[in-house]
């Protein structure tokens, strides 16, 4: 579902990610980590067609995001960290609009559930600068899931959610997952990837440290542990650790 | 601690300015400097001074206005400042908010410093936009010489001005908060002061009523003049018996005081007039100063909604920039599927104005129609016809050269959006497509409008060439043209914001102020009008080349209506063109990569 090999971007001198390579299938989730400055939103933004990569290839559901960006897109929704909205736009309109860019018949069937399931129904026909900012990153996850994207790249999606917000969005990632999307989610937040994700790769100055299954990860840096926490792994992998 | 603030106002406006001139090293900004300063010294400062409206100090015009028209003016300016100072206690409906920025708030409101210090620094710190804007207004009316004084009088005149009304709505914020405090809705105090209002209303005219009985001198009566200055001497006459009837003179009394150095014809009368106007400024003071209120809940409102409508204006927002937006019905029915780029039309349509929607060039259209009947069926009103077309070639000819910079709901104000525009399956050439839809709707409707007034209204009878025929072929030949032209002359400032967003001030956390700003401003639009005009040069040839060549076989009807197909087809394949280039750079773009130091 997204097959990534030897992606690189570059600013002038400044290598962001280097030589990145990993697949995600579908029903999984990638936990995408590593401390700040790693290259983990440049990655993500390359992957979404958002910048061009320098070099590498990054198929989305069988379209190269390059050659075929149109194709690619239909199939996929990213999700910024800062929740991107048309101040002008009420959540009804929000969702009329991006029905139609994605050409999604009789949104309004779609939408309803959708607007009750993030638990903004009734914030309908407000605009943005009416709701708080997790109201927000829910009408931007609103309008991402509208075409039903095989494919979703989450860029630190929790960010500005109260506890019950963050328990539902979990449970939707899920969901989204079981139903055969293939989902990379970037987060500080380790202990959400570890109930989350069903792989991790960790970034470190924009190269891969490590990637696979949560176990093959915990196996590798564990020392022979049991119940190695992500927490203690990440610290172990980015060079972080004092232990 | 009241030195604390100034060093931090004097160190930010050093760096200010330190930062300033710092960023002419780069090219951008010394170009546009370079040009911004000449603009301003060949269009303001030249013609002022070259003129002799800014002459030294000291020096005396000969004073134009007759001496005794003057207190009559005084006395008309003092009742512009009674109603400013009124409307200053009847509109507000909130809080006194003193603005500081969100930093000043951060710093300053946890800070150990007394409220009347805070107080202080925000008066010491307007000084320097009120004393900016007084230099400002005295430059742009430097032709008031009529006045007499000088310009130095001006300035300060201006200075007291400004600064006491700055104070008098400071105050009155104070007292309208203790009133709300007290109970008194906005409501309950806008009644009371419109009752007084009415009072002295009704005091005036009784005194007037009684005065007015008095004979009229002969020779007053206002319709037999037949000189101007005459005329407005009796007309002065009037005024002033009214103005002094009644409590009104006393009502006027501090105002007038205030406008008194502004009005000295020289030194001596200037010196004379500054210690009463002083007097009243210090007053004010005191009155804020003292005044125990609390202001900082509503100042940390008032500051979080300045920061929002700085960040709307320097996005083009200008519809979010003027206040709490309201949701509103969409311009027309978006259906689920279609061509997407109507999405961004419907989009950007919501973002402006309600007034552009396809039900007001219909209502335009039928009241210039209608208009027009009615002007050339009264042959008394037929003159009125040039003023007609006058008006639609000045509409037309500014939409065309200004519309541009002024309608930007495309890719200048939606920029900030582009990692959510550029996740859409849609290739780079519909984005901007669909994003110049907007201004180029509102653009070509204005111009329908002023074409179709051209239309009815613009039949010289020394262009015998133009007759009906010809001019209804013109017309329909520019309906599709327009809009066509419109979009490419849109094609320039989205190209700019593209290929150089930091020259085009659309970005987030931008600076847009500054002589450089101005001078990239009249860059651009040098540079605009330059790309259209050779964009426009070669269907203009192949338009006249085919009108010359095929006028005589086909008559001038048919050989405009082929011309204006060849215009269509050359104007479509360069704005075809255009757009495939701007789309492949759209694609290309990386904002991240272009705000990168």
């Amino acid at each position: 579902m997204i097959e990534v090999s030897g992606l690189s971007k570059r600013y002038g001198d400044f290598t962001a990610v280097r030589d990145l390579s990993f697949t995600v299938g579908p029903g999984e989730v990638l936990g995408l980590v590593g401390p700040n400055g790693a290259g983990k939103t440049t990655s993500l933004r390359c992957l979404a067609g958002i910048i061009p990569a320098t070099a590498g290839t990054c198929r989305i559901a069988g379209h190269d995001i390059t050659a075929d960006p149109v194709a690619a897109k239909r199939a996929l929704a990213f999700f910024p960290d800062e929740p991107r909205l048309f101040d002008y736009l009420t959540v009804r309109q929000h969702l009329a609009f991006v029905a139609r860019i994605y050409g999604v018949g009789d949104h309004e069937a779609l939408a309803e559930p959708l607007l009750v399931e993030l638990e903004i129904a009734d914030k309908a026909d407000q605009l943005p600068g009416e709701l708080s900012r997790g109201m927000k990153q829910k009408l931007a996850i609103a309008c991402g899931l509208l075409h039903s994207p095989q494919v979703m790249f989450f860029d630190e999606p929790l960010t500005g959610l109260d506890p019950l917000g963050i328990r539902r969005m979990k449970d939707s990632i899920l969901k989204r997952a079981h139903a055969g999307a293939a989902i990379v989610l970037s987060s500080h937040l380790l202990h959400l990837l570890e109930e989350v994700c069903s792989h991790v790769l960790i970034l470190k100055k924009g190269e891969k440290i490590a990637d696979g299954t949560l176990a093959d990860v915990s196996a590798r840096f564990s020392k022979g542990e049991a119940n190695v926490s992500l927490e203690e792994i990440f610290l172990r992998a980015t060079g972080d650790s004092e232990t | 601690m009241i030195g604390a603030l100034l060093y931090l106002r004097l160190t930010s406006l050093k760096n200010l300015v330190l930062s300033r001139v710092r960023r002419l090293r780069q090219p951008k900004y010394l170009v546009g400097a370079l040009v911004g300063a000449v603009y301003f010294y060949f269009v303001v400062f030249q013609r002022a001074v070259h003129a002799g409206r800014l002459p030294a100090a000291g020096t005396r015009h000969p004073a134009v206005l007759p001496a005794d028209l003057l207190p009559t003016l005084v006395t008309l300016g003092a009742l512009v400042l009674l109603v400013i100072a009124t409307l200053s206690w009847i509109l507000p409906d909130g809080r006194a908010g003193l603005t500081f920025t969100e930093a000043e708030i951060a710093f300053l409101f946890p800070a150990p410093v007394r409220r009347r210090t805070l107080i202080y620094y925000k008066l010491v710190n307007s000084q320097f936009a009120i004393l900016f804007t007084a230099a400002l207004i005295t430059l742009l009316t430097g032709s008031w010489s009529f006045l007499g004084g000088s310009a130095l009088y001006h300035l300060l005149g201006w200075w007291l001005i400004l600064a006491t009304l700055n104070l008098h709505f400071m105050g009155a914020s104070f007292v309208i908060t203790r009133l709300m405090d007290n109970g008194i809705t906005p409501w309950r105090r806008r009644l009371i002061i419109l009752g007084l209002i009415v009072l002295v209303a009704g005091v005036m005219l009784a005194w007037l009523g009684r005065d007015l009985r008095a004979p009229t001198a002969p020779g007053t009566d206002l319709a037999t003049f037949q000189s101007t200055s005459a005329y407005l001497r009796a007309l002065a006459g009037r005024v002033n018996a009214v103005l002094a009837s009644g409590p009104l003179p006393w009502l006027l009394l501090p105002a007038k005081l205030v406008l008194g150095p502004f009005f000295a014809p020289n030194g001596p009368a200037f010196l004379s007039a500054l210690g009463p106007a002083l007097l009243v400024f210090a007053a004010h003071l005191l009155w804020v100063v003292r005044f125990e209120v609390s202001f900082e809940d509503a100042s940390i409102a008032k500051s979080e909604k300045r920061a929002a409508r700085v960040a709307a204006v320097r996005e083009g927002n200008w519809r979010a920039a003027r206040g709490a937006l309201k949701a509103r019905p969409g311009p027309f029915r978006l259906a689920s599927t279609g061509r997407p780029e109507l999405a961004f039309l419907w989009k950007n349509l919501l973002s402006t104005f309600p007034v552009f929607r396809p039900r007001t060039l219909a209502i335009g259209a039928v009241l210039i129609i209608a208009g027009y009947r009615w002007v050339a069926r009264d042959p008394d009103y037929r003159d009125f016809l040039p003023a007609f077309t006058v008006v639609a070639f000045i509409t037309a000819g500014y939409t065309l050269f200004l519309g541009p910079q002024l309608a930007r709901q495309d890719l200048r104000s939606d920029l900030g959006n582009s990692d959510i525009l550029k996740t859409y399956p849609l290739h780079g050439w519909q984005v901007v497509l669909g994003e110049m839809l907007t201004p180029i709707a509102i653009l070509s409707g204005v111009l329908w409008l002023a074409l179709l007034t051209l239309l009815l209204a613009f039949h010289p009878q020394s262009l015998t060439w133009l007759t009906a025929p010809v001019r209804f072929t013109l017309a329909a030949g520019l309906v599709p043209v327009l809009p066509l032209v419109c979009a490419l002359q849109l094609l320039v400032p989205n190209a700019a914001a593209l290929l150089f967003p930091a020259w085009v001030q659309t970005m987030r956390n931008r600076s847009e102020r500054g002589i450089e700003v101005v001078g990239q401003r009249i860059i651009f639009l040098a540079g605009q009008l330059l790309v259209v005009a050779l964009a426009l040069l070669p269907a203009a040839l192949g338009a006249g080349l085919l009108i010359f060549a095929t006028q005589w076989l086909i008559g001038p009807v048919a050989a405009i209506a082929f011309a204006s197909v060849a215009v269509l087809v050359i104007l479509a394949a360069e704005v075809g063109c255009g757009l495939w280039w701007l789309g492949q750079r759209f694609e290309a773009f990386d904002l991240s990569a272009e705000l990168r130091p």
